[in-house]
């Protein structure tokens, strides 16, 4: 009977990114970097939300590199899903531990 | 599939110490992490013996009470990190995962190989500790904070070799992922595999998802340590409860890293013994998928009394008790198992038996700790340390020497004295219940659990706790002699001394290199569909 393929041949969808793919990602994170910085010195009246704003946009550039320079934009979709996994997981621990801070 | 090319079996292809530490074969890998499992194991008993010995009468008796906090932390790093959480996956799901689903290795054998050298490495680490500067941590194995940033011991060195063997779990677990995925059998579906496999399956989750978390967090005692940063001093900004959250958001889905693939010996022992399919195959697969899933979100049962809200205790211990249900299906189902089956009483059965009668003691007494009213009374006493090693020990550790009784014969191709096993096991048996047993009921009257001295009224149970000490060391001596004897001048086996109809029993005892020398033919109708039902 079969062997079950449930991923694609690595071989087949080897993405080689271009330079100005490359660089358009390090502008994106280091503008990313210059709005966390900006937020800090100047959003000083962003108050209890200055942590959340700071988590938002490192999420963000956690996005970019997991997308681009590790290349998740072009490799099977069962990876996306597999980081979705994790990522869900993440914020059950997240909201879990919440709830109980929260309520102390 | 490839047949093998000769008769020599997988010992004798090469010989000499160059060709183990470096072999890449799964069978032989998995025989490097039984030699230093056990001997870490030895070593762990030791310090464990030595506990007891100190206990045996209130005050001083052969150490001081420093030396006593370090010898109760060691014997838990060494029994948790470098027992009891490789044990069965490493040591038989290594030699046996292939085999039973067909196959001539592990999906990645190199990276195999890098697992056992790291979890050589962080054993050595934490050994290194008894050596330099003040000596092994006294924090506990749960190095609980603000203690283990301020203690001088070497917190830092086991926090790190903890860290490392972290690394070798998530090897382990990796590679069983992919290679249950893509290298099964032709014709061996999900849900015609062994259980063993599905537990390792379901383990192996756990493993690459829970151990990053420990990963961080010890890392986050040493950025403690050595720069202050504050993520747990409250006097500079942090919290003491999130150290605890963070390490049993990793440490309670361990405690089934260290069960399920026990649950998996289980099911593979009972139908080979009793030669009758096992009962409920789905709800046993399913219900270690459950159990992994439903461990991620209990964690906070180990932090009642720490200060936690009222509302997050009520929700863990819910959780907790959603936890029974799946645990509590596995025991009725292989109860059912028996039911009517030919028996065949030999050792690994008997183990198999202990267990479910050990593991149940230890599972009940653990929903007594899940009650947030019984737990106020029983939190941090000798009921918790009875409680876990009714578990563990009585649990994964029985079935760790069943699982060793039932293969050993396939892994030497020769038979240890089934009477001396026999008699070793029910002096292990009794040992285990009069080292045991007591410390449930010391700590109902309300003796707190690591503590050098003891109030005169703990002396009587704590007398017969360390006497038991001493008959399961007996037993357990007895139980290695015979298997070593066994090594040596045991009587030589056919392929398949049980009548099992498992895969690892077609192939000759010990396997060749390749694993089999005829292509394996899965049993019709599931991989437990015994003749005689
Ligand atoms: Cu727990």
């Amino acid at each position: 009977m079969e062997h079950k393929n449930e991923q694609p041949n690595e071989a087949q969808g080897h993405h080689i990114s271009s330079y100005k793919e490359h660089f358009s990602t390090l502008a994106a994170l280091l503008l990313l970097t210059v709005l966390t910085v900006a937020v800090s010195v100047f959003g000083a009246d962003l108050r209890s939300l200055s942590v959340a704003t700071a988590l938002l946009i490192a999420t963000i550039k956690a996005l970019v590199v997991a997308y681009y320079f590790m290349h998740l934009k072009y490799e099977h979709k069962l990876y996306r899903w597999l980081l979705l996994v994790v990522v869900l997981l993440f914020v059950l621990f997240l909201v879990v531990t919440s709830i109980e801070y929260l309520n102390r | 599939m490839t047949t093998a090319t000769t008769d020599l079996n997988f010992f004798q292809v090469k010989r000499g110490l160059f060709s183990w530490i470096f072999s890449i074969d799964h069978k032989r890998i998995g025989l490097l992490y039984l030699y230093s499992l056990m001997t870490f194991f030895l070593v762990g008993v030791t310090l464990g013996v030595l506990m007891r010995l100190e206990l045996l009468n209130p005050g001083k008796d052969i150490m001081e009470a420093q030396t006593y906090n370090q010898v109760f932390t060691l014997h838990g790093v060494i029994m948790i990190f470098l027992f009891i959480i490789p044990s069965i996956p490493a040591v038989f799901g290594n030699f046996f995962l292939p085999i039973m689903l067909g196959t001539d290795d592990v999906s990645f054998p190199r990276l195999n190989l890098l697992s056992w050298w790291i979890y050589i490495i962080g054993s050595i680490m934490a050994l290194s500790t008894l050596v330099f500067g003040d000596g092994p941590a006294d924090t506990g194995w749960t190095f609980y904070v603000p203690f283990s940033v301020n203690t001088t011991t070497n917190v830092t060195m086991s926090v790190l070799a903890a860290f490392v063997l972290g690394f070798s779990s998530i090897l382990t677990g990796l590679n069983f992922i992919v290679t249950i995925h893509r290298l099964r059998a032709p014709g061996m579906s999900f849900m015609k595999m062994p259980l063993f496999a599905w537990s390792l399956y379901a383990t192996s989750w756990i493993q690459l998802l829970a151990t990053p978390i420990i990963g961080i967090t010890l890392m986050m005692i040493v950025a403690e340590r050595f720069f202050g940063v504050g993520l747990f001093d409250p006097s500079i900004g942090g919290d003491p409860i999130l150290y605890q959250h963070l390490f049993w958001i990793y440490s309670h889905p361990a405690v089934y890293i260290m069960a399920l693939p026990a649950f998996g010996i289980i099911s593979e022992l009972l139908p080979t013994f009793s030669q009758r399919t096992i009962f409920g195959y789905t709800a046993i697969a399913f219900s270690s998928l459950a159990i992994a899933f439903v461990g991620y979100f209990v964690w906070g049962h180990h932090m009642f009394t720490s200060g936690m809200s009222g509302t997050g205790r009520i929700v863990f211990s819910i959780m907790t008790f959603l936890v029974a249900i799946p645990t509590a299906i596995k025991v009725f189902n292989w109860v059912a198992t028996l039911y009517k089956g030919s028996i065949n009483v030999q050792p690994p059965l008997l183990y198999a038996l202990a267990f479910i009668f050990l593991f149940s003691i230890g599972g009940l007494s653990g929903l007594v700790l899940g009650a947030l009213a019984t737990d106020i009374h029983l939190h941090d006493t000798y009921f918790v340390v009875g409680h876990f090693h009714y578990v563990m020990f009585g649990g994964t550790g029985f079935a760790f020497f069943g699982a060793l009784h039932y293969w050993f014969p396939k892994i030497w191709g020769k038979m240890y004295n089934i009477t001396v096993a026999n008699i070793a096991f029910v002096i292990f048996f009794i040992g285990f219940n009069v080292l045991y047993f007591p410390m449930l009921v010391v700590g109902l009257m309300g003796m707190p659990r690591r503590y050098y001295d003891y109030l005169p009224e703990f002396h009587i149970p704590n007398m017969i706790s360390t006497f038991g000490s001493w008959i399961l060391v007996t037993g357990l001596l007895l139980m290695l002699g015979n298997l070593v004897a066994g090594l040596f001048n045991g009587k030589k086996t056919g392929r398949n001394p049980w009548n099992s109809i498992s895969l690892e029993w077609q192939t000759p005892s010990p396997p060749p290199l390749a694993n089999f020398d005829k292509l394996p033919e899965l049993p019709e109708g599931g991989p437990y569909n015994y003749k005689n039902d």
